[in-house]
């Protein structure tokens, strides 16, 4: 085969297809551009709830496997094991904020209307809002199983779970990694945590500790919030390294 | 509209990617040429917000980079963008326009539109992963012009296109330029010849020329060499 033909025919395969109705588009953009006033945008409220779809059905999955689990073993009368297991469910929220660096799509999410910080913060919240919903269902089905009060089963069963979230975020504010694997780590080691503890201290699920879980509840509370505002505030550094 | 950087630098480590630069883009394809680690890539995420400089200031009318506002009317390209696995290429667009803020109507014209404009209409419904690296530019370039920007910040956008696809999208960034901002990089002289009104020539990190294109003559490749070795 001669080179004019080679070439052709290289041509020919490679000829990429013409732009379809682009006077169209063109006169689109005039009309209805940024210079004519946009006449559409979403309000924060509405980009929360979409980012619903976007969030991996996985992520759904396991923390409803994960809920009906624990509720399973509460039936079981497992002692306080259940209260051990909750720290796995963070193991959702953390690999969820790590999605936009796994699948490179967060320097396009960066610069978007909402941002990068947007995009987490809306699934954080969504996902952590699901789940804590799901353990409350789960406290209402399981508390009649304990000896314990309605308050008392929710402390310990958030406690552990906060715990692995705060100790998670930590983690990925300062070893950020794209697969996750860290904060499941974190999470399984919170979770042997609370398996364990009661054999170092026996009377910790006593009553006279409740106000002590409290109090941890409370620090946990404020201690998360904090990371998390830390976190998006040295959001600047991973973008060296997308 | 004018996008003025002030005395901007960016330094990393022991490294100063951008060196005081200081320049004011307006309407127009700006064209901006260095070598490989010359700062381009650092200079355009400083213009779009991505990253925040040591010193100086990037502002648009009066706009902050930072701000929601800002980035309401930037369309920018990344060099390397990726695509959640499950994503077709029209689902790729939808997720874009609403992480862009676009009403769900809007979002489904405009994704409509932009598929056919840059010839992706036959394939809107496969997955992103099945696409040729010619095809996820297109779809790159399609999402830079989601919102309707006043502001287009392209990094290496004819990286991956072949000699036809690079003609057509020469045509069409000719056309956005008349009348928005437009700022694309490239190590690829030939990329800018015909469409750049501006260029500048950035190495190691500083601005080592800017002017308008005409000033580069006719053989533009002999003039970016000779600025590029010119000891400053």
């Amino acid at each position: 085969m001669d080179h004019d033909r080679l070439m052709k025919d290289l041509r020919e395969i490679c000829r990429a297809p013409e732009p379809e109705r682009k006077e169209i588009f063109f006169q689109g953009l005039a009309e209805r551009g940024v210079t004519s006033g946009r006449p559409t945008s979403i309000s924060h409220g509405e980009f929360i709830l979409r980012q619903f779809l976007y969030i991996g059905k996985w992520v759904w999955l396991s923390s409803a496997v994960l809920l009906l689990f624990i509720t399973w073993i509460c039936y079981g009368n497992n002692g306080n094991y259940p209260f051990a297991l909750t720290p796995l469910l963070a193991a959702g929220i953390l690999v969820e904020t790590e999605r936009s660096f796994r699948w490179k799509m967060a320097e396009l999410e960066y610069t978007a209307r909402f941002s990068l910080r947007s995009v987490m913060l809306a699934r954080m919240f969504l996902v952590g809002a699901v789940e804590t919903a799901g353990l409350l269902v789960v406290i209402w089905a399981v508390q009649p199983r304990f000896s314990y009060s309605f308050g008392r089963v929710f402390l310990y069963m958030m406690v552990p779970y906060l715990s692995a979230s705060l100790f998670g975020s930590v983690y990925e504010r300062k070893h950020r990694t794209d697969n996750g694997w860290g904060s499941i780590v974190i999470c399984l080691l919170s979770s042997a945590f609370f398996a364990a503890a009661p054999y170092c201290m026996s009377s910790l699920y006593e009553e006279q500790f409740a106000v002590v879980w409290l109090a941890v509840f409370v620090l946990l509370i404020i201690s998360l919030g904090s990371s998390v505002r830390r976190w998006f505030l040295e959001m600047e550094e991973p973008a060296w390294s997308l | 509209m004018e996008l003025i950087a002030d005395r901007i630098t960016k330094q990393y480590k022991n490294k100063i990617a951008v060196d005081r630069m200081s320049f004011t883009l307006a309407k127009g394809v700006t064209g901006l040429l260095g070598a490989n680690g010359a700062g381009k890539t650092t200079l355009m995420r400083l213009l779009c917000g991505i990253l925040v400089p040591d010193s100086g200031t990037i502002s648009c009318d009066g706009m902050s980079v930072g701000t929601e506002e800002y980035r309401d009317i930037l369309g920018y390209l990344p060099q390397n963008f990726g695509y959640y696995p499950e994503f077709s290429g029209k689902d790729f667009l939808l997720y874009m326009s609403a992480v862009k803020g676009i009403t769900g109507k809007d979002a489904a014209r405009k994704t409509k539109e932009l598929i056919e404009l840059v010839g992706l209409a036959e394939v809107a419904g496969k997955k992103v992963r099945t696409y040729s690296g010619g095809m996820r530019q297109r779809l790159g370039i399609a999402q830079a012009l989601l919102n309707d920007p006043q502001i287009l910040i392209m990094d290496e956008p004819t990286a991956g296109l072949d000699p036809q696809e690079r003609i057509r999208f020469r045509e069409l960034i000719a056309d956005i330029g008349e009348k928005k901002i437009v700022l694309l990089s490239t190590h690829i002289v030939s990329d800018l010849e015909h469409i750049a009104d501006r260029l500048m020539i950035m190495k190691d990190g500083q601005l080592i020329w800017q002017g308008s294109r005409s000033a580069g003559g006719e053989d533009l490749e002999a003039f970016y060499i000779s600025k590029i070795g010119e000891k400053r």
